[in-house]
């Protein structure tokens, strides 16, 4: 059951279709993305050593401290799972519901799966407070200011900017639209705890969210979007992001695509793991950085 | 269907429920406790206390924090969003084993011995207790800018540091004499380790 992080990072599959997904995304950012899945490649790159016994030291490091609970990288991990998992409950239902529309006898599917915007955009937000609790778990509270912490948020999204234009692509510009972030808030605000409680990561995730009671909670995901949606707005205008440059990206890759964009991302939800998968690599990236200081 | 056997077999579904939601969902994570090397952390001295004993940036420099947990801080030294080195300050106390290298290290910075490990990273050990140590990253940083960054630290306060619940005996700042050999009853390990402040 409790797998280290690196074994995990180790464990990730090289050829995919999520991996096939995030490299197509990743063309649209500066940089690209070589899907890290060595421990020993990236130890050597953050010690900047190729010696054995260094790279067998921070190792040791690493494994134990991700076997140690209170360190929170294997709690950073979990939420990751939780949320992949709604992800893939959800997403197949759209796709389900897509795929039976057009026949009589299972037409009842589709009117009973709610694939609403609103619902939609509880999902992001969920996920993108799960992405800040999973923060918290894996860095701390790093400075002593909120000025600091913000920008160790910035540059730790800066550091994973494959994995942010991952969601915000798959999670917002194509089943919301371009207008995605801005309508978001709208959208959350429309939103009762009605359409918290229909997402299955929720209940796993309800215990660990500040506040008692889906109303605080809701409140709690508003703010955390309100936080990441300044900073997610300037990236998606300084790289020009949209619906249709993803969908281009995405046939790149995946090969082409012949429906609607809300289609595609209930496909991709329901069949890729891109959100645990870079989820991982970013952990692990962290958990090295810090064995390679305390060796 | 009799209504006992209803009971019955009602409880005993929801009896099978109840452990298998225990014994399946990922809560082990999330039990407290489970701190590295089983160490309390009580001993350990809270990354908060370090993050003021970080050097200041140079001009057209940044430090920005990227790590806080009890017994580490770490923060990324960068240049117009370059990544030119990581700046890491530990409480060994969680790892005992970091302080051997130092017993042959022959250099000193301000008086704490110094140790490369492989080309990019150099290390200080302060007070016999916490590590401070820079590794270059990216394109690298030689030797001499990264003993630059280690001198900067704050060593004299990180010196003076103090766990919070005096687990590991007091420990006096390096200016008031004779700390080392208070705090190490086997006083001959390291004289090397005075401090020349």
């Amino acid at each position: 059951m409790s797998r280290t992080v690196l074994e995990r990072l180790e464990r990730l599959p090289r050829r995919d279709l999520t991996v096939l997904a995030l490299k197509g995304i990743s063309t649209l950012v500066p940089g690209g993305w070589s899907n890290p899945t060595s421990a020993d490649q990236l130890i050597r790159e953050v010690i900047g050593s190729n010696d054995p016994e260094l790279i067998r030291l921070v190792r040791a490091r690493a494994d134990q401290l991700s076997g140690a609970r209170a360190e929170g990288y294997g709690r950073a991990l979990s939420l990751y799972d939780a949320v992949n998992r709604s992800q893939h409950a959800t997403g197949g239902l759209r796709f389900l519901a897509n795929v039976t529309a057009g026949l009589p006898l299972l037409k009842r599917i589709s009117s009973i799966t709610p694939p609403s915007d609103t619902l939609q955009a509880v999902d992001l937000s969920l996920k993108v407070g799960a992405e800040l609790l999973a923060f918290t778990q894996v860095n701390g509270l790093p400075g002593d200011s909120f000025g600091d912490f913000g920008a160790a948020l910035a540059d730790y999204a800066g550091e994973a900017r494959v994995r942010m234009a991952a969601l915000i692509c798959f999670d917002g510009l194509l089943p919301l639209g371009d207008q995605a972030l801005q309508r978001l808030d709208g959208l959350l605000g429309a939103a009762g705890s009605g359409e918290l409680r229909k997402l299955p990561a929720y209940g796993r995730m309800a215990a660990l969210i500040p506040g008692r009671g889906d109303e605080a909670h809701m409140g709690f995901l508003r703010k955390g979007v309100d936080q990441w949606l300044g900073w997610a707005g300037g990236f998606v205008g300084q790289l020009g992001l949209s619906g249709q440059k993803a969908v281009q990206a995405l046939e790149g890759s995946i090969g082409p695509w012949q429906g609607r964009m809300d289609q595609l991302a209930a496909f991709l939800d329901a069949f890729t793991d891109t959100y645990a998968h870079t989820g991982v690599q970013a952990v692990a990236r962290r958990l090295v950085e810090r064995a390679a200081a305390e060796i | 269907m009799p209504r006992p056997l209803r009971w019955v077999l009602g409880l005993g579904l929801a009896g099978l429920l109840l452990v298998g939601g225990l014994l399946l969902l990922p809560f082990s994570d999330w039990l407290p406790g489970g701190t590295v090397g089983d160490i309390s952390k009580q001993e350990v001295v809270n990354g908060t206390a370090f993050n003021r004993l970080f050097p200041a940036p140079g001009a057209g420099e940044e430090v920005v924090f990227s790590q806080e947990k009890r017994g580490f801080s770490e923060a990324k030294l960068k240049r117009g969003g370059e990544l030119l080195a990581l700046l890491a300050i530990s409480d060994t106390t969680t790892a005992p084993e970091a302080r051997a290298k130092f017993q042959s290290s022959g250099q000193q910075i301000k008086g704490w011995p110094l140790v490369e490990q492989g080309p990019q990273a150099s290390a200080l050990l302060v007070a016999d207790r916490f590590q401070v140590k820079v590794i270059g990253q990216g394109s690298g940083l030689d030797p001499d800018r990264r003993h630059a960054l280690l001198g900067a630290f704050d060593l004299p306060r990180l010196a003076a540091l103090e766990p919070s619940a005096g687990a590991m005996g007091k420990q006096l700042p390096p200016a008031s004499g004779d700390p080392l050999h208070q705090l190490a009853p086997n006083a001959e390990r390291q004289p090397a380790l005075q401090p020349a402040a």
